[in-house]
Formats: C-alpha cells, sequence, structure tokens
C-alpha cells in the first residue's frame, strides 16, 4: 500500500518536502472541519491530485479498502453516540436509536479518517524513499540517524510481510496448521511463525549494520549525490498550500464548517 | 511393471501476476524414483516444486498427489505425503534445542511418544547430526542447520521429499555426505525429487532428469539419454560435467553411454589405453 509507483507526471517532479507540506496541510484542514460537505471538498482535491499523479486507478483501490473501516467507524458513532433527533431503531421495541447527528458524525469522521489516510498515501507513492531522506536530512535539517531508522523501519515493512509468508509457508509444509480454519489452532500455530521471524528480523537487523558499517556509515559528514533543489514552483505550491490552510483557519473561526 | 505414480501434473499453468512462470507443464512421477530438476535461474523450478506440496496451486490443470487433488488440500494435510526442505532452513527452526525442532513435524502427525523419540533419533543419526541433539540450532553452521530441516522432514517419513538445492552453501564433504543420505532414503522406497544447479550431482545421483526452460519441460529423460544430448542443455544454459564431456568429446566406438561418474570413465578408459580395470 505504500509503495513507490514511477511516473512521470508534475506530482512526482514536485520537492518532497511541498509534497509533504501538502499532506500536513489536508491533515490540519480535515481535522478543523467536521461537516460533511467541507471534507469532501477536501477529499475531492486530494482525489485530483491523484489524477495528475496518473496513480487515480491505485488510489480508488486504496480508498475501496478504506471503506471497510469507514463503514466500522459508522457503526462506532451509531451504537455509542445517543443525542439529537432520532430517525429510526435498529431493533424492535425502540431499541438501537439512530440519531441524525451520529450519522452525520460518522460518516465525517469516515471521510477525515480517509482524506487524511489518502492523502500520505498519494504522497509516499509519488515520492522515493532516498529523496524523502535528502530531503528532510538536507533541506529540513533533521538528524540523518533518526531519519535513517524511520525510512528503514518503513522500508521493511514489505520485507517482513514477505519472509511471514516464507515462514508460513515453511511451518505448513511441515504439517503445522497455519492454513486451519479453526481459530483456536490458528492462534496456537502462530507462535510458530513469530520465533522464527524475529531470529530473521534480529539476523537481517544485524546484517543491515555491518554491511553499512563496511560502508562506511557515520563515518564523516554526508553529502548528496542527487540534490534537491527547490524549485520556483516548489516554493508557489508550498506558498499556495499555506494560503489555503490559513485561509481554512479563518473560515473555521468564522464559525463554518462545524456541525 | 512401472509402479504407482504419487504425483500427477497435467497441463499446469502458473503465474506470478502477468508473469506466466508455468506454461502447459505435463509429468508424472512414479513411487521410488530419484528425480532431479535442473533449468536456469528463474526456469520455474521451486514454482513446479512448490506445486507438489500445494504451496501453490494451479492456475489452471491439475495436480494430483497421492490421489487426491491438491486444489482440495490444505498444505498441512500434504505435509504427510510430500516433505519439503526449503533453501533457508532458518524460516523454520524456533526450538531451544535441535531435537525438540526436528520432533516438532512428527508430532504434528499425532504419533504416539515412543515412536516420536524413536524417529527423531533415527533422523538425527541419518544426516549425522547426533551430537548435537541438544544444540541451539542458531548456534550451529548454515550447513548443520540445513541438515536440521533436512532431519525434520525425514522424520515425518513422507513417501516423496522434495529438496530444493539441499547442496547450496555446503562444501564438498557436506554435500556428498547429503546427497549419499539422500540416496539411501532412495533406496529404501521414498520417492526423491530435487532441484540442483550442479551437474555432476545428477550425473552422479539422479535416475531422471526434467530439464525446465523457461516454464516449459524440455526434456523429461534418464540421466543417460539426456546427457548424450547436450543440445538441449546448451539451450538452458546448463553444462555437462566435465567429465561427460571429455567422454562424450572422445567419441569412441568403445564408449556407449556417456560417462556419468569419474569412477565410470577410468573403468571404461583403463582397458582403451591397454591397462587392467580394476574395481
Amino acid at each position: 500500500m505504500i509503495e513507490y509507483m514511477p511516473r512521470e507526471s508534475p506530482i512526482h517532479r514536485l520537492n518532497p518536502l511541498a509534497k509533504m507540506t501538502w499532506a500536513f496541510a489536508v491533515m490540519i484542514l480535515a481535522l478543523i472541519f467536521n461537516q460533511i460537505d467541507y471534507l469532501l471538498v477536501i477529499l475531492g482535491t486530494v482525489l485530483i491530485v491523484a489524477v495528475l499523479a496518473g496513480i487515480y486507478r491505485e488510489m480508488l483501490g486504496v480508498l475501496k479498502g478504506l471503506l471497510m473501516f469507514a463503514v466500522f467507524l459508522v457503526v462506532l458513532q451509531v451504537l455509542f453516540y445517543r443525542q439529537g433527533t432520532v430517525l429510526f431503531f435498529l431493533l424492535p421495541l425502540d431499541y438501537l436509536p439512530v440519531t441524525r447527528e451520529a450519522l452525520l458524525l460518522g460518516v465525517a469522521m469516515s471521510l477525515r479518517m480517509m482524506t487524511v489516510l489518502l492523502s500520505f498515501v498519494v504522497f509516499l507513492a509519488t515520492t522515493q524513499f532516498k529523496d524523502m531522506v535528502v530531503a528532510l536530512t538536507d533541506k529540513l535539517k533533521l538528524p540523518y540517524d533518526y531519519v535513517f531508522m524511520f525510512m528503514t523501519a518503513l522500508r521493511f515493512v514489505p520485507v517482513f510481510l514477505n519472509e511471514i509468508v516464507k515462514v508460513r509457508e515453511a511451518q505448513a509444509a511441515r504439517g503445522c496448521q497455519v492454513d486451519g480454519h479453526h481459530p483456536i489452532v490458528k492462534v496456537k500455530a502462530y507462535t510458530q511463525v513469530a520465533v522464527p521471524l524475529v531470529l530473521i528480523s534480529l539476523r537481517k537487523a544485524e546484517g543491515l549494520a555491518i554491511a553499512m558499517e563496511t560502508r562506511g556509515y557515520g563515518s564523516n559528514q554526508r553529502t548528496y549525490f542527487k540534490e534537491q533543489p527547490i524549485t520556483r514552483i516548489d516554493r508557489v505550491v508550498m506558498m499556495a498550500i499555506g494560503l489555503f490552510v490559513v485561509a481554512g483557519v479563518i473560515i473555521r473561526l468564522q464559525g463554518f464548517g462545524m456541525i | 511393471m512401472k509402479a504407482h505414480s504419487v504425483i500427477k501434473v497435467e497441463d499446469l499453468v502458473y503465474s506470478y501476476g502477468d508473469h506466466r512462470v508455468l506454461k502447459n507443464v505435463n509429468l508424472t512421477v512414479h513411487a521410488g524414483e530419484f528425480v532431479a530438476i535442473i533449468g536456469e535461474n528463474g526456469a520455474g523450478k521451486s514454482t513446479l516444486t512448490r506445486h507438489f506440496n500445494g504451496l501453490l496451486k494451479p492456475l489452471s490443470g491439475r495436480v494430483v498427489v497421492g490421489g487426491e487433488e491438491t486444489k482440495h488440500c490444505k498444505v498441512s494435510q500434504l505435509a504427510r505425503h510430500v516433505g519439503y526442505v526449503f533453501q533457508n532452513p532458518d524460516h523454520q527452526l524456533f526450538h531451544n534445542t535441535v531435537e525438540k525442532e526436528v520432533a516438532f513435524g512428527v508430532k504434528n502427525l499425532g504419533l504416539s511418544t515412543q515412536t516420536i523419540q524413536d524417529r527423531v533419533a533415527e533422523a538425527l543419526q541419518a544426516v549425522g547430526l547426533d551430537e548435537y541433539r541438544d544444540s541451539y540450532p542458531y548456534d550451529l553452521s548454515k550447513g548443520q542447520r540445513q541438515r536440521v530441516a533436512l532431519a525434520a522432514v525425514l522424520a515425518m517419513r513422507p513417501e516423496v521429499i522434495v529438496l530444493d538445492e539441499p547442496t547450496t552453501g555446503q562444501d564438498y564433504r557436506e554435500m556428498m555426505q547429503i546427497m549419499e543420505m539422500i540416496q539411501v532414503l532412495n533406496q529404501k522406497g521414498h520417492t526423491i525429487i530435487f532441484i540442483t544447479h550442479d551437474m555432476a550431482l545428477v550425473a552422479e545421483f539422479a535416475k531422471r532428469v526434467i530439464v525446465l526452460c523457461e516454464g516449459k519441460i524440455l526434456q523429461d529423460d534418464s540421466v543417460e539419454a539426456v546427457f548424450t544430448c547436450p543440445d538441449f542443455l546448451k539451450q538452458s544454459f546448463l553444462e555437462l560435467p566435465s567429465i561427460t564431456q571429455l567422454g562424450n568429446g572422445l567419441s569412441h566406438p568403445e564408449i556407449s553411454a556417456p560417462f556419468l561418474t569419474v569412477d565410470e570413465a577410468y573403468n571404461t578408459l583403463k582397458p582403451l589405453l591397454g591397462g587392467e580395470a580394476i574395481d
């Protein structure tokens, strides 16, 4: 899900910092409003960016996946939010009332969640890890060790998923019922997957550390092969994003956009 | 009379995404056979053998193991019939001692404690790890860990044993030890299928060779037959063992079959050169 998708697009060409600013701006805007039409507009802009980046179809897939959680959020609101006008009852004899406010709030929460997550997925899908690292350390002056740690952690997610599959296969091939359907048997079988996985991970980490040291990690001031200049376009984009956020905050302070 | 078939593959097709890895593979493995699967990297060797214990299910076509179609079986059930020794043993090791590790698979079969103990002891003896029974598996060398994984499969005594490059990372002595052990198993009646890049091993141990090339079976015949027409091998970038090349290159009327081992070559050539063959 958080994989780089190589394309030739203006979004891909933007400086990682500009895209990061955008993702955070989307988050701020999505968090300060909780009215459905406002949130729909924000989600719409995220989708427009996805179209510009040429990854529209993949993002629709991600949205579909998120929809499941969205439904879950709506159900939670409906079950636990009881104030407001009752629309109908889920069970006969007036049990489990569903209120208009609960529905609206539930949908708003879902939209918020989808918008924020999608903006970060778009960001990660259009930005290469190494460019992100350069942007964070060279431009934002964050300590390289931490940036590297964070990036490696992200980078290792697919590797781990792959290892899990392999360990499961190896254990199933010895007659261990990791592929069973009974929930208790399955949970028990998972220790047999977890232990090799942890051991393999430790070995991988150790190997990585040694490989890094042999290549001179931390021996000197780092320089970067690929500079990531902040172009005029990047500046304009970041400024526009900033203006949008300020405008959003002002609108919100005027009392608009809240239920 | 031919022995009964243990694995039957019919029109097997498999792809990873858009990439078609196996294209209409047909083959039958009979009980007691000793089969080597060779081919360049990416030819589909592992993909094919992974169908034998149900790790992969055919996209189209059928794979029948022990009379049942794998499509309807779980891997953990098929494990009773087909043991699989993976390239990397570390994906399965998780016990504190070698002994417990080897016992794990047998326990999954639900046998009595006595039987489990006997089988574990026998398997450890077979792979020569008797003295390491109380060692921590991760303290062993890679080659030894590979043999632990092999012992774990042996203890389950499956009819068919699939080995995915069992000799990678082993030194010559370890390699020979493993192959000789596999040979003994074969003589005891187990069906052996192994993937390898080492043509000398094929020559010395296998009875039947399957050459895979770009997802198709290029050749499927006895070792002698495959080694007499090396053109097919060249097509999949495989080279005959040096001793076989020498024999084929001599093309002497007295040399009727390709040399598979140095001993064979020696025994054939010695009398031709005017000496006496010794045993």
